[in-house]
């Protein structure tokens, strides 16, 4: 414990180093539950999410993203606190992290705590360390607010039950969507260990959705119910070709491992003789906002088309609210590993965020955006555009007609526009005119829409025509993603060269 | 031409609708625009309106029953808003809705609609922005204190998402553009009030004589230690965060 109002250079210190390690996880969300605050509390929770600050490198900062500790057991090869790497050590004391939270809290710099830590002595003290804080969190300092925890890969069931029961949102990191490669990289953790916790925590939850007269599954973006094709009310659609007689790879025994680990999970409690116990007492749902997971991209060989998979079947059999993924940046030397000098998949993170998105609020699925002889996502060209080249036949489609799932699929319209255009049609004819400033980007969405039964411009809809405009167009704004990081300035003899000093 | 000119509040905003609508020139011979008019027009009388509780209630419940409670918050937002149109165009809104009922705000495709959309819209989204971005700072036992100059006048908004968040500290939300501050005591209700020249100095020297606040410090040197130096982003960190809305951000200043 430190003392509130004086400078402490250990914490200072702490605070750095912890932070630091922290900073490659990705999910700083704070969004999923809405829960008002209470006199005599500290905290409220907002089912938006409230982001408070955003980094130097853009990313927001909602939450006080930081490890317990950065000593680890395990010596996941991609990761900076592996256990060979050599790096300052430090832990936070559960009473020092409690004071940080609340007092910037109090100052509004977050929205709440996302604990993580490195495993130190074993899974199991790790986690008990990790309740232990938030339990001084959620009862001492009467905090309120949005928790986000990490659940530690073996750790025993009443901890991760009792870390639930005071949490909002618990997330097991994934990593790696295929069992081979998550073998390979970290040598600690199994797929076993990964989805079990993840399983039980589902069938916890869903339980106590129910108990509560809610629906099981979680919420979703409302639009959804709209949407046939959406995977969170229709399984995947099945293979064109008949797969089950092919030999299976590595990739589909990993997504079969997925869909088959859900069943056998059965419900976890608090241990009752713990200290931790006490967390049953104070009367929270379990994860009320649900869990996450998060995929390092660019480590290993998976292609793009594995990642979006995975990512369908952890949505539809776990019900998670979020799939992260997270670039790989070359930290550490390893022959499994790219070399340092490698470039951050930064492009490629952002089209598969863009899927996400299209497989979470706008009824598409994994297979529809790519597929075995489809590996990859063009660099030039968004899924959606690439899509609905692939798909010409569909289009053009009115706006003044097409109904809600099918304006969807058009390039350059969203949920917001979609629904706009629903309301507003029914009062009157849409113009171009007004479709921009409903927030439909007629930049792309042009080549795909009538309105009134006309084209914007005589244009003929033929792929080349249509993917030599798009790529024209979007070339600028990928450049841009894909080089983010690089700054440049004007030379100049006297800074460059060292002539300042000379002089 | 007439234009109508008022005060910028909400009753002196309302008034104005009624004076100019009552004045029964014709919708198109009349504006309404907000005091200070910095520029005057030839061929113009400017009329001044005074604010008016009855003319207020009487334009805020015929709005309410014949049109909708939707089309009153749009109006309430407006009324909020610095946009120079947005007196006006709550005009026109209005004259249109007057027309059409209950359906107006659905209809995007009308330019006046499509505007006060994106004025409503204007206010909420700073509102929402203020919400998160805020900075408190504590000065010992007093109180935590927070800056804002917002554009639109949204310190109420402000104020009530942070009554729930904190209900049981001192805190005070000062709005440095209008002189108003939200004053929130431990574990009452919130109230606004409006600064005088001696509160204004009494708080500059409160903050200046207390100590510093250690965590400041801490919060800086996580906020550098939280960026991926290799994802370095200046241009979206200024899309999420305008530097406008840097002003009294504890980690920028």
């Amino acid at each position: 414990m430190f003392e509130v109002g004086t400078l402490n250079d250990s914490i200072m210190e702490k605070v750095h180093i912890l932070a630091d390690a922290a900073k490659y996880d990705v999910a700083c969300t704070s969004s999923g539950v809405d829960r008002a605050g209470k006199e005599g509390m500290l905290g409220n929770a907002r089912a938006c999410g409230i982001c408070h600050s955003f980094a130097a490198d853009g990313r927001c900062i909602s939450l006080l993203k930081i490890l317990m500790t950065n000593h680890c057991e395990f010596d996941c090869k991609y990761c900076i606190n592996r256990k060979s790497n050599d790096v300052e050590r430090v832990t936070l004391s559960p009473e020092e992290i409690c004071t940080l939270t609340v007092e910037f809290y109090k100052r509004n710099y977050i929205e709440g705590l996302f604990l993580s830590s490195g495993v130190i002595q074993s899974p199991a003290y790790t986690m008990e360390k990790l309740c232990e804080t938030l339990l001084l969190l959620r009862t001492k300092y009467h905090f309120n607010g949005y928790i986000h925890v990490k659940t530690i890969p073996g750790a025993p069931d009443d901890l991760l039950a009792t870390a639930g029961y005071l949490a909002d949102r618990m997330s097991v990191n994934l990593e790696l969507p295929t069992a081979e490669s998550l073998k390979k990289m970290a040598p600690g953790k199994t797929f076993e260990t990964v989805l079990n916790p993840m399983s039980k925590i589902q069938s916890t939850i869903m339980n106590h959705r129910e108990a509560k007269g809610k629906n099981a599954l979680m919420e979703r973006a409302s639009g959804n119910r709209y949407l046939e094709n959406s995977i969170f009310y229709q399984k995947a659609i099945s293979m064109e070709t008949s797969a089950a007689t092919a030999p299976k790879d590595d990739t589909e025994e990993s997504l079969a491992m997925i869909e088959t680990a859900s069943p056998t999970a059965g419900l976890i409690l608090p241990g009752k003789d713990a200290v931790l116990s006490k967390a049953d007492k104070v009367h929270r749902a379990f994860a009320p906002a649900g869990q996450s997971t998060q995929m390092i991209i660019g480590a290993t060989q998976e292609t793009d088309y594995n990642l979006i998979m995975t990512t369908q079947k952890l949505y539809q059999t776990y019900d998670l609210k979020r799939v992260f993924y997270s670039a790989y940046i070359p930290i550490n030397e390893d022959k499994d590993l790219p070399a340092k000098d490698t470039a951050v998949p930064l492009l490629r993170e952002h089209r598969l965020y863009q899927a996400d998105w299209l497989m979470r609020f706008y009824g598409f699925q994994a297979r529809e955006l790519l597929s075995e002889k489809m590996p990859y996502f063009r660099e030039n060209i968004d899924p959606k555009c690439d899509w609905a080249l692939r798909h010409l036949g569909n289009f053009p489609v009115d706006v003044e007609k097409e109904d809600y799932a099918g304006l969807l699929r058009v390039p350059g319209i969203g949920p917001k526009s979609a629904l706009r255009i629903l309301q507003a049609r029914r009062y009157g004819h849409l113009t171009f005119e007004s479709l921009k400033k409903m927030g439909v980007v007629l930049k792309r969405a042009h080549y795909f829409i009538t309105c009134g039964g006309r084209m914007m411009f005589r244009i003929p809809i033929e792929e080349k025509y249509i993917m030599n405009h798009l790529t024209q167009d979007e070339y600028k704004d990928n450049w841009k993603v894909s080089h983010g990081g690089e700054q440049y300035h004007q030379m100049s003899l006297f800074q460059d060269f060292g002539m300042e000093a000379a002089r | 031409m007439t234009i109508f000119t008022c005060q910028d509040n909400f009753a002196a905003r309302m008034t104005c609708i009624y004076d100019a609508w009552a004045s029964k020139l014709g919708h198109e011979h009349v504006q309404l625009r907000i005091e200070p008019i910095e520029q005057l027009e030839f061929f113009v009388d400017y009329v001044h309106v005074e604010a008016d509780e009855d003319k207020t209630e009487k334009v805020v419940r015929t709005v309410q029953r014949e049109i909708s409670m939707e089309a009153y918050v749009w109006m309430y937002y407006a009324s909020l808003s610095a946009e120079e149109d947005a007196l006006d165009t709550t005009y026109r809104f209005l004259v249109k809705a007057f027309r059409y009922g209950s359906k107006i705000c659905q209809m995007l495709q009308d330019d006046t609609v499509m505007r006060m959309m994106e004025i409503k819209r204007l206010v909420g989204n700073e509102a929402h922005s203020f919400r998160e971005f805020a900075r408190f700072t504590s000065y010992g036992d007093m109180a935590y204190i927070a800056h804002i100059e917002p554009k639109a006048n949204v310190i109420l908004y402000v104020a009530q998402h942070f009554r729930d968040r904190m209900p049981s500290e001192n805190f005070v939300i000062i709005d440095d553009n209008r002189r108003l501050a939200a004053v929130h005591p431990k574990n009452e209700p919130c109230y606004l009030k409006e600064l005088d020249e001696e509160e204004i100095s009494r708080i500059t020297q409160a903050e200046e004589v207390s100590s510093g606040d250690p965590f400041i410090a801490y919060w800086k040197e996580y906020f550098r230690s939280i960026a991926i130096k290799e994802r370095t982003n200046p241009v979206c960190q200024r899309n999420h965060f305008p530097l406008w809305m840097r002003r009294h951000v504890t980690e920028f200043v």
